[in-house]
């Protein structure tokens, strides 16, 4: 999901936010379970972009999601 | 995947580049500035400077939090995972970055414990898993990711976490681009915007830009086929003679930025006097730490930080690279004394680093192809 080293690219270091859909959300701990085009899913915080719904797209960068696709 | 796949479309990349070509004045040269590290990134990922004409020079800026981060801090923050009891936690890349006397991956292998996480979120998990140790959070990054230390730290002190405290070495974009603009030794014609600073920020903090030093800015995304068509709305602006904020990233970016965020981000930090920055110097409100109302979440405050001045090693020539005035290839170590698996200078420790996006992509020589 994420990457860290020289061979690869890190994104948690650098400005830049991975597009993942929303699976599941839980509004009252701010946290959605999202998945990426492979599939492999992650816990993010979502406390930025609430309300969200099942199917949207949100930029998320450091765990944390900071935006959403339009 | 939506909002990916229709941005990477070769054809539609071949098409953007003959738009380019058109809009350029032959004999002109133009110098624009991708501010941030994931553009540079992408740019030599999907080799998009091989697309555009020979007289459209990309110039790498200071938008990497990893190479921005002086010797001096890396110092500190060794120290401070060699206090008794410490678990300090980083990103993956700070790791790497040589201090005066090795690196925290150094410091860990003489037994300092040094764990890397992907989230400060994931600091916080481990500071709850081992309540009878103090978690350090080494806190690095721009407006991007400085929203993720404040929710962080907001929840620690809501859930009453007190063995997590923050290192805070937050930057904010704005200062070293006005520094950037202020070098008598940079020429630039305009700015690809951080597309993920500005999702945060919004695009209003880039109009002093085009108001004080009438140079185009497009906040773009960081696909190939987004950055250039930041790069020819950028050439766009300056064929028509206009200079203004323009958002090519519009199905992410709000002007106003992500209001929620920056309210958290303001309530939970404060602008520094003075940040020092590698290569560039000491930059005047351009770094952040923890504000009264979270001081005792500081790391600083709870043990004492050296606060180390380091001066960078006289072989490394990254302050140039950083502002631009040279490629990375005519840095006098390039490739040679430094390199991504033992580097010298912080640009060839992160892959947003422009020296080692050059390294990676096999971008050692002064001609690059023309198509």
């Amino acid at each position: 999901m994420t990457y860290c080293g020289h061979d690869s690219h890190c994104i948690t270091c650098s400005d830049e936010a991975v597009p993942l859909r929303v699976v599941k959300i839980d509004e009252d701990r701010e946290l959605a379970l999202c998945e990426n085009e492979s599939g492999e899913r992650t816990t993010v915080e979502i406390a930025f972009v609430q309300p969200l719904s099942l199917d949207d797209v949100v930029l998320v960068h450091a765990g944390t999601a900071i935006g959403r696709a339009a | 995947m939506k909002y990916v796949d229709e941005y990477r479309d070769a054809d539609l990349g071949r098409a953007l580049a003959g738009e380019i070509l058109a809009t350029v004045e032959p004999g002109r040269h133009y110098k624009v500035m991708e501010v941030c590290g994931g553009h540079t990134h992408s740019i030599y990922k999907y080799g998009v400077d091989d697309l555009l004409p020979a007289n459209v020079e990309l110039v790498h800026g200071p938008g990497c939090p990893v190479c921005v981060i002086p010797m001096g801090r890396v110092d500190d923050g060794i120290a401070l995972a060699h206090e008794p009891g410490v678990i300090f936690t980083c990103f993956g890349d700070m790791m790497r970055v040589p201090g005066s006397n090795g690196t925290l991956l150094e410091a860990k292998a003489e037994g300092a414990d040094i764990r890397m996480v992907y989230s400060p979120l994931d600091a916080l998990r481990i500071a709850k898993q081992n309540p009878e140790r103090e978690v350090v959070f080494f806190a690095i990054g721009f407006e991007t990711t400085a929203p993720s230390t404040a929710l962080t730290l907001k929840r620690a002190k809501t859930e009453g976490v007190r063995n997590f405290s923050c290192m805070c070495s937050h930057v904010t974009i704005v200062p070293p681009l006005r520094a950037l603009l202020d070098s008598p030794d940079l020429r630039l014609d305009g700015f690809v915007g951080p597309g993920h600073v500005a999702t945060v920020v919004g695009a209003r903090p880039f109009e002093f830009i085009p108001a004080d030093y009438r140079k185009p800015v497009v906040i773009s995304g960081f696909e190939p086929l987004d950055i250039l068509q930041g790069v020819h709305m950028i050439l766009k602006q300056l064929r028509e003679g206009r200079c203004e904020v323009e958002n090519q990233y519009a199905r992410v970016v709000p002007y106003e930025g992500n209001v929620r965020a920056l309210e958290v981000m303001a309530e939970v930090f404060e602008l520094r006097p003075h940040f020092e920055w590698r290569g560039l110097g000491f930059i005047s409100h351009s770094g952040l730490k923890l504000s009264e109302a979270y001081a005792d979440l500081d790391a600083e405050r709870r043990w004492s930080v050296p606060g180390i001045r380091v001066a960078d090693p006289k072989a490394c020539q990254c302050g140039e690279v950083l502002k631009g005035v040279i490629k990375p290839f005519e840095c006098k170590v390039f490739g040679t004394a430094c390199t991504p698996e033992r580097p010298i200078g912080t640009c060839m420790v992160s892959s947003e680093g422009a020296c080692a996006a050059y390294y990676n992509y096999g971008r050692f020589a002064r001609e690059r192809e023309v198509v």
